[in-house]
């Protein structure tokens, strides 16, 4: 913080009175004027003037006494507001964080195998870490701002839907086949937006995610269009299915059927896929494959100067994230067992891209926290009703607040020295020298 | 200085425009093995282009780049750096958010250098600057400018090069650091027999250190001549030396 606080009565009351002025203009036709249909469907309103005045002028003392308060506690910086042993406790949290998440994780059909709620909630929010994790391959770590992901998340689910309802293939064969499609997809995006960067890039990206919707809905004969395609075969284990038959896999344990069995082994697929889409993201990172794309972020031109291929490098980050959201894709038709393309619109782009940033980009387990936060969290406020998107919007603008570079915004070196002798990159500040 | 038979790297009569505008109006330069040359010009001149032109951005519209008897004029540009051409762009251009650890390591990645040659690439470059292997876990945003010009030079030297292509090594650094950096780079030329191309305003220190100098004006080179001669030359001590606060 560079700015001086400013003091004194005067430009207290000029900030109060500009921020009242803004909430005026703001609020005058939302809350100030009312509007219904009347009786013969004639439009009628009426004024709401008290209402009004009250907003402004709770906006008013509002920001005096924000402001007071800014002024009081004076400009502090974190490490002097959180006492030592706290700072201790979290970085001690912070190490087995991702372990003791893991556990949890693994532990969830098991602590909640009667509620049927939960552990749909749960595959939920894996499968946006699994389509975070894969958009955090293109943005976070390529710098590559995607507003399309969703578009391949589409690929890979009407690949799946489509293989399996016409040709009758195992799930177990059209993964693999959905994921090389969506990278193929994904390659065709990279070609023509290989010289495109920052806005560019995300106007392009975005257009190819409603184009690829539009192809679906407009596509009849293959797509079946608006309506979807239906009937898509659950997932088998390895080949027995998950039903009551004889030949399911309940019968074949000797154990009683239950439906959530399946719901089970679905919560471990997607797990699976999300952990192989972590594990091959973080082995990816310490290659040079993975160093090229952090350092493409970073600069271009110096990378062209040290022999990188820029070419290749973005259309392998495009393909490998690509790739992620089409296995996403296919478990998602498997789970629903039906797919249109209302799944696949440009809100879900925008839900994983919030995830990515929220959780920090190139943080692999902030993405986990924010997936977490984000789709548990919406589901936290759903008896908000109407306010909950208020709720939704106004954590999510404190939290950019408090923690600008997103939840974890800690990026860990991957290459070290033999031996480790250097001081490490916590204990100093960042300047620009 | 004798012209050795075959010079690492001739340039003749090259050109390259940005559009419409022609930065390079026909530049002929050649470097020797084991050389050390001082291109210097005032802002604008074209030295910055020619330097990016050899890395093939932008490309050459005329003329001929050789590398070894070879000519790379058309070479891709990501191919340049794996024949042993390494560059320290102007501006450093580091990766801030990597650490200095992986920038170096970016310079080792894209040749074909054995583990055991990178390490010793390494503990070379440690041995330069020093103050890189203070910082290696530290991240390249954090350093200083002096810093960030030494890890810009370590990162390049990773890939071990031939010829070393330095843009404006000392800009914006005090004099003190320039002088550090000036100082690495002669022990470079005599130690390894690292051949450089270093483009400087700072004309004074360039050639004192350099074996030969050029210099370019609105893309033409018009003196040339080893860096004592160049140094005595009035006009270059009028245009170059005396106007600033050099010396």
């Amino acid at each position: 913080m560079t700015a001086k606080p400013a003091t004194g009565i005067t430009s207290l009351l000029k900030t109060a009175f500009i921020n009242a002025l803004i909430a005026l203009v703001l609020f005058s036709l939302m809350v100030g004027i009312r509007t219904e249909a009347g009786p013969d469907g004639q439009l009628t309103y009426w004024t709401r003037f008290g209402e009004l005045a009250s907003l402004v002028g709770a906006v008013f003392g509002g920001s005096i006494v924000i402001e007071l308060l800014r002024q009081w506690i004076g400009p502090t910086s974190a490490e002097k507001l959180v006492p030592p042993a706290v700072q201790s406790g979290m970085s001690f949290i912070g190490r087995y964080l991702a372990p003791a998440l893991l556990i949890f994780t693994v532990l969830v059909p098991v602590i909640f195998y009667d509620q049927r709620y939960i552990l749909d909630l749960a595959i939920l929010v894996l499968t946006y870490v699994m389509l975070g994790w894969g958009l955090n391959v293109v943005v976070g770590l390529a710098g590559l701002l995607d507003l399309g992901y969703v578009a391949f998340y589409a690929v890979g689910a009407y690949s799946y839907g489509l293989l399996a309802t016409n040709f009758g293939w195992s799930f177990w064969i059209c993964l693999p086949l959905a994921g090389i499609l969506a990278a193929f997809w994904g390659v065709l995006l990279g070609f023509p937006v290989l010289r495109l960067r920052g806005d560019y890039l995300a106007i392009v990206t975005l257009a190819f995610g409603e184009i690829i919707r539009l192809v679906i809905i407009n596509w009849q004969e293959l797509t079946g269009g608006p309506n979807g395609v239906s009937g898509i075969p659950r997932p088998s284990f390895f080949g027995i299915p998950l039903d009551n038959s004889d030949e399911g896999l309940a019968a074949r344990l000797g154990i009683e059927y239950s439906p959530t069995h399946r719901i089970v082994f679905l919560f471990y697929l997607i797990l699976a896929l999300a952990l192989l889409t972590n594990w091959v993201t973080i082995r990816l990172r310490r290659l040079p494959i993975g160093r090229a794309w952090e350092a493409l972020r970073e600069d271009e031109v110096a990378c062209r100067a040290l022999g990188i291929n820029t070419t290749t490098t973005k259309l392998t980050a495009f393909a490998t994230g690509a790739m992620f959201g089409g296995f996403a894709g296919a478990f998602f038709a498997t789970r629903q067992g039906f797919i249109s393309p209302e799944s696949f619109t440009f809100q879900e782009s925008a839900l994983v891209l919030a995830i990515v940033v929220l959780g920090g980009m190139g943080s692999q387990l902030g993405v986990a926290l924010a997936a977490l936060a984000m789709i548990g969290g919406f589901e936290l406020f759903r008896g908000l009703e109407t306010y909950r998107m208020l709720v939704f919007g106004m954590s999510m603008v404190l939290i950019m607040i408090w923690r600008p570079r997103g939840l974890i915004g800690h990026r860990a070196p991957t290459v070290y020295l033999a031996k480790a002798e250097a001081i490490s990159s916590d204990l100093v500040k960042e300047g620009h020298g | 200085m004798t012209s050795a038979p075959t010079p690492l790297l001739a340039i003749r009569g090259l050109r390259a425009a940005y559009g419409k505008i022609e930065a390079l109006k026909g530049v002929d330069i050649e470097i020797n093995a084991g050389e050390i040359v001082a291109l210097i010009g005032a802002n604008g001149a074209g030295k910055s282009t020619l330097m990016m032109t050899i890395f093939g951005k932008p490309r050459a519209r005329a003329g001929q780049i050789l590398y070894e008897g070879r000519d790379i004029t058309d070479v891709p540009t990501h191919e340049i750096a794996h024949l042993r051409i390494a560059q320290s762009p102007e501006g450093r251009r580091i990766f801030p958010r990597m650490s200095v650890a992986e920038n170096l390591q970016m310079g080792a990645d894209s040749t074909e250098c054995t583990d055991a040659e990178s390490e010793a690439t390494l503990q070379r470059v440690f041995a330069l600057f020093p103050r890189l292997k203070e910082r290696y876990a530290q991240r390249g945003g954090t350093l200083s400018g002096g810093e960030q010009q030494m890890l810009a030079i370590g990162r390049a030297l990773m890939s071990r090069p031939r010829l070393l292509l330095l843009d404006e090594p000392s800009l914006g650094l005090a004099p003190l650091i320039a002088r550090q950096i000036f100082d690495a780079i002669r022990t470079l030329n005599r130690q390894d027999g690292l051949t450089v191309l270093i483009v400087e305003q700072n004309a004074n220190h360039a050639l004192k250190l350099a074996h030969r100098g050029y210099v370019m004006v609105n893309g033409l080179i018009t003196l040339a001549g080893t860096g004592t001669e160049l140094l005595q030359r009035p006009e270059i001590r009028a245009a170059y030396l005396e106007g600033g606060r050099h010396g």
